[in-house]
């Protein structure tokens, strides 16, 4: 797995702070986030106290469709779907479900689907979007941070998206130039607000 | 003679014979756990007969050791049940305890992690006295630990061993007045314990929880108790039945200074202090029974000899 380009944990304790560089570590590579991260800082201060995490995300790959994963065959009203990766079945037949009721989508065995489809119902269906990454990744993205941040820090703040993330979080109210403060911990992993 | 604590192990062949023999000697079984093939006893025995019992032993394979912390209830606190702090490090540290011999339970505080949010409650105060000793484990930094300790031993009597992340002599400083004991560099963790650093790491906590057990068994001996927690269990075992249709694995679990019986305070607390030791001796003339916290088990605190003059 490829390391992270930049990772690091500032706090004014040191050694407070080498702890919670390993609990990073091992909860990111537990939750399969490390391919995912491309840059991350830390910055943790038991004093005030704030926990703060600010990072970037490696590109990823696009939504999933139906032709990355699928040969689909149609003759007339016959539609067969041929399925090569296993991975996407699941919401693959949720949408086909949802979309074309359970009656009309059979499946003789693990790899094939068939259906019977109107012409105009059955254009475009390779192009079917099945899966978006990027949206389960927010949620596992979040999780593990507060997995990391110590705990009982109630007051959270977060954000995701343009390929960058932060989580702010305290057990108190969250400071007045909490702004600044992400404008400056960003400012370490080279991105500027 | 003088009783001690020790572990044996060995295979379930002939492990009754065992049995027989430490209780033959005057020793007396604390616990027994019947793994596979394999048979753990903690048991006390008489000093003088441990190179006995293991002569008798070798043909069977089996191994006694001694362990000091058989015959103790420990309670490991940890501030909160979430997955911040369990398994590791709460379960990893709570679980080594228990390997070396000692009853452990583990204690979840409702509200006990944060910083200035950090709480402690009547019943969870009541729960931890209850029991021999409290291990503390906190987080890893200093401030809070600093901040939240003070609330965390508020109405605590028995004695503490802290763990937290800083060193031994920052946690020594920070904390006043002083526990117990300390162990420093074993704070918060999310990773399993199987490094050798980190085993040592455990054994300094058993090291240390030993320490402060052994200083209290000295107070015990300056003092001693009416009778032997040991022998008061075993009383009970024989004269209320009922104990035996308990399904917990320790029934009854044997403190350094008293008993914990898992049957019904309303039902049983007039019955057993009604038991005879021996000779007109009954257990309500040599021990405070009391409604434990824990559930509705009954506590028993046996009462020292110069207290109620009597011993068994």
């Amino acid at each position: 797995m490829d390391p992270l380009e930049y990772f690091e944990v500032e706090c004014p304790e040191k050694i407070g702070g080498e702890y919670y560089r390993r609990i990073a570590d091992v909860v990111l590579l537990d939750h399969n986030l490390i391919r995912v991260i491309h840059k991350l800082h830390i910055f943790i201060d038991p004093k005030v106290p704030i926990f703060v995490a600010v990072g970037l995300i490696k590109k990823l790959p696009g939504v999933v469709r139906l032709r990355d994963f699928a040969d689909t065959n149609v003759q007339g009203r016959k539609v067969t779907i041929s399925i090569g990766d296993e991975t996407y079945l699941a919401p693959l037949l949720r949408i086909l479900w949802e979309k074309f009721g359970k009656d009309r989508v059979e499946q003789p065995d693990r790899f094939t689907i068939l259906m019977d489809l109107d012409p105009d119902e059955s254009a475009g269906l390779e192009d079917l979007e099945v899966l978006d990454p990027s949206l389960s990744l927010y949620k596992d993205l979040i999780y593990a941070l507060q997995v990391i941040q110590p705990e009982g820090f109630k007051v959270r703040r977060q954000y995701y998206g343009e390929g960058r993330f932060y989580l702010v979080a305290s057990e108190d109210t969250l400071p007045e130039n909490l702004d600044d403060i992400l404008k400056e911990k960003f400012a370490k992993i080279g991105v500027s607000l | 003679m003088i009783l001690v604590p020790v572990t044996y192990k060995g295979g379930i062949y002939r492990n009754d014979e065992i049995i027989d023999l430490i209780e033959d000697l005057g020793g007396y079984i604390i616990q027994k756990h019947i793994i596979a093939q394999e048979v753990v006893l903690q048991a006390l025995v008489p000093k003088e007969d441990i190179p006995l019992i293991r002569a008798i032993a070798k043909p069977l394979t089996g191994e006694i050791t001694p362990s000091p912390l058989v015959g103790t209830e420990i309670a490991v606190i940890t501030m909160s049940l979430e997955i911040h702090h369990l398994p590791h490090a709460s379960c990893d540290i709570a679980e080594y305890i228990r390997r070396n011999g000692a009853k452990t339970n583990m204690v979840g505080l409702a509200r006990g992690f944060g910083k200035r949010i950090s709480q402690l409650n009547d019943e969870e105060r009541d729960v931890i006295n209850e029991h021999d000793l409290a291990v503390y484990l906190l987080g890893d930094f200093e401030t809070c630990i600093e901040h939240k300790f003070q609330v965390l031993r508020r109405g605590i009597d028995i004695p503490i061993v802290l763990c937290g992340g800083p060193s031994r002599d920052a946690l020594k400083k920070i904390i006043d007045p002083p526990v117990d004991g300390y162990v420093g560099n074993i704070g918060r963790f999310m990773h399993r314990t199987k490094e050798s650093d980190e085993f040592e790491k455990l054994d300094e906590v058993i090291a240390e929880i030993t320490r402060v057990i052994d200083r209290q068994r000295e107070d015990i001996a300056k003092d001693p108790l009416s009778v032997s927690p040991a022998r008061l269990m075993d009383v009970i075992k024989e004269q209320v039945p009922e104990i035996q249709d308990v399904l917990s694995p320790t029934p009854v679990t044997v403190q350094m200074s008293g008993l914990r019986v898992k049957l019904p305070y309303d039902t049983f607390s007039a019955r057993i202090k009604g038991v005879e030791i021996e000779e007109g001796i009954r257990i309500g003339d040599i021990a405070d029974l009391l409604p434990s916290r824990m559930r509705d088990y009954i506590l028993i605190r046996i009462r020292r000899f110069s207290d109620t003059n009597i011993m068994v």
